[in-house]
């Protein structure tokens, strides 16, 4: 077997019984990305001569007992993350040359655990985007492809389509990535990978370069339930640093793994069948519903009767968020900064935005700047918000029948690169089935469950209960199980 | 960009039609609310660390083109 088609479980065991040390697998991981890279562009920087190092320290510390929960496992690490001396870009010219001098929480949690970090991968422009055709760093390509037209390229999904490109292909045994409308669960699902995105304020979102503060969530993109369950655990814990994290224990989420869903009331969502959805589709969220009902778990239709706003009340709350939080790039403090000779402060800052920010981040930032002005705040943002907490009424109303609520993750299957890309809002409703969770603050969990007609894989997603994610959990490996999904990528290690 | 914005717009619109009298706009995005800490000097004394991506640098000062006349 190739070191890099170990699961992330199967590569802990290996390192603790001292089959492989962590220098040969974060090797293995480096020769991956030097073949494959600059065809998937999955990572941004690859930063090989820190790993190797990283990877020995992480061999000796093995060697004198000091093994952590994730000693030696190599992973890439979302470029949304502030890497301290490491250069951070989150997809934008603007900060194509920001070198932070600090680390974020979650990256600082899976360093103390012992991880090794290849590189940053790839993501939309700010991580606005469901392609990955944002970035300024370039595309990245799926590395699965349609069985009767292997030409076309595909994206990987978006915003964390590096992440999940990276972990399909077996360059990287995992990855963090975020998720602020379904930024985990749709590239994870376009690339046949699993992604959880916990409950807002499980995991800091300090040193993440931020984009929509109320709903962005890091979580883990891997190649198994219990994978990402790994990872979680050791992104999770409350952080003073981030005044919305959740003060509150973080469970062994990979023991949940196992749970059986006997007794379990799963919520089929009635309105999550829309119009035009693919027969395909449809036919496997039956299927994963009758796999759950074959498991002892009980089905029971709900409404979420709001769950047509989602998205419009999604697009005026995360650009106005964005508008505030990207206002900070202004070309004086840090990134890039343009100006001409006898430029006033102004000329800096309007020369600096315009040449920085590509143009959805442009189109997000005026939205959200024009949703948030004096005359149109109450008619646009104030009713996103008042919307936004009936689509939370909702969920709440639903947990009083049941204890998670599985639907599709995507309206479809990956999309050509030149697909879909003249349209803004025909982009947007990628995230129709995954942006009510980041409305609600809840759980939902990306789980590969089948292959369509083209060979492209396909995901089924669980809703659950705010801070419930080992349900979740237990009701996404129960799915895992039954797909039993064993259908790799064209382009991958060792293919 | 001009008609993007407006489909875009146009798009968002159909909120309008959802009955939301007497619901309390949501905020946040968490449950829990907002912790109070002690107003107490956390950090500081990082000065390089601020400058150090600063574009202009002008002693221990961000450098900017001339604001005052």
């Amino acid at each position: 077997m190739h070191p890099t088609d170990f699961t992330l479980r199967g590569a802990i065991e290996a390192l603790t019984e001292g089959t492989i040390s962590a220098e040969e697998l974060t090797r293995a991981h480096l020769d991956a990305i030097e073949r494959l890279n600059p065809r998937l562009n999955a990572y941004i920087t690859v930063t090989a001569e820190q790993a190797l190092e990283q990877a020995k320290a992480s061999d000796e510390r093995r060697r004198q007992g000091l093994a952590g929960p994730l000693e030696g496992v190599p992973l890439a690490i979302k470029d949304l993350f502030c890497t301290k001396g490491v250069r951070t870009t989150a997809g934008s010219r603007i900060l194509g040359n920001f070198v932070p001098p600090y680390e974020s929480t979650v990256s600082a949690n899976l360093l103390r655990d012992g991880a090794v970090f290849l590189g940053k991968a790839n993501l939309d422009e700010f991580a606005m985007g469901s392609s990955n055709a944002t970035s300024a760093f370039g595309p990245v390509e799926n590395p699965w492809s349609r069985r009767n037209d292997p030409e076309t390229k595909l994206v990987p999904g978006g915003s964390s389509g590096g992440s999940a490109a990276a972990v399909a292909a077996r360059l990287a045994l995992g990855a963090t990535a975020t998720d602020t409308g379904g930024s985990i669960r749709q590239p994870a699902a376009f690339c046949g990978v699993a992604g959880i995105k916990p409950t807002y304020g499980r995991c800091s979102r300090f040193g993440i370069v931020a984009f929509a503060s109320s709903l962005d969530q890091a979580g883990p993109v891997a190649r198994t339930v219990e994978d990402c369950a790994i990872l979680l655990r050791s992104m999770s814990g409350f952080d003073p640093k981030d005044s919305t994290s959740a003060d509150v224990p973080v469970p062994d989420f990979a023991a949940a793994c196992t749970r059986s869903v006997k007794g379990l009331r799963i919520g089929v969502p009635k309105e999550y069948r829309i119009e035009g959805m693919p027969a395909e589709i449809e036919a496997l969220w039956r299927q994963g519903l009758e796999w759950l009902r074959d498991a002892g778990a009980e089905l029971v239709e709900i409404s979420l009767p709001h769950t047509k706003y989602a998205l419009p009340t999604y697009y005026i709350v995360a650009p106005a968020e964005a508008s505030s939080n990207l206002a900070r790039y202004d070309g004086v403090r840090y990134g890039l900064r343009v100006e001409e000779r006898g430029d006033d402060l102004t000329d800096l800052y309007e020369r600096t935005r315009a040449a920085g920010f590509g143009a959805e981040v442009k189109r997000r930032i005026m939205i959200g700047t024009y949703v948030l002005s004096a005359g149109y705040y109450d008619a646009y943002y104030l009713k996103a918000q008042k919307v936004r907490a009936l689509i939370k009424r909702d969920f709440d109303q639903a947990w009083d029948k049941v204890d998670a609520i599985v639907t599709p993750a995507t309206p479809s299957a990956a999309f050509g690169m030149n697909e879909k890309t003249d349209d803004p809002v025909t982009m947007y409703l990628n995230d129709v089935f995954t942006v009510t969770a980041n409305l609600a603050g809840l759980p939902g969990l990306a789980v590969p469950a089948g292959l369509d007609a083209q060979g492209l894989p396909l995901g089924l997603q669980v809703i659950g209960r705010a801070f419930d994610e080992e349900t979740v959990f237990a009701v996404g490996a129960a799915l895992e199980r039954s797909a039993n999904f064993t259908a790799l990528p064209a382009v991958r290690v060792g293919a | 960009m001009q008609a993007e914005l407006n489909g875009i717009l146009g798009w968002i619109e159909q909120l309008q039609a959802v009955p939301t009298e007497g619901v309390e706009p949501m905020a946040g995005g968490g449950a829990v609310s907002m912790r109070m800490r002690e107003d107490v000097v956390t950090d500081g004394g990082i000065r390089d660390a601020i400058l150090a991506n600063a574009p202009d640098r002008e002693g221990d000062y961000f450098g900017v083109p001339k604001v005052v006349e």
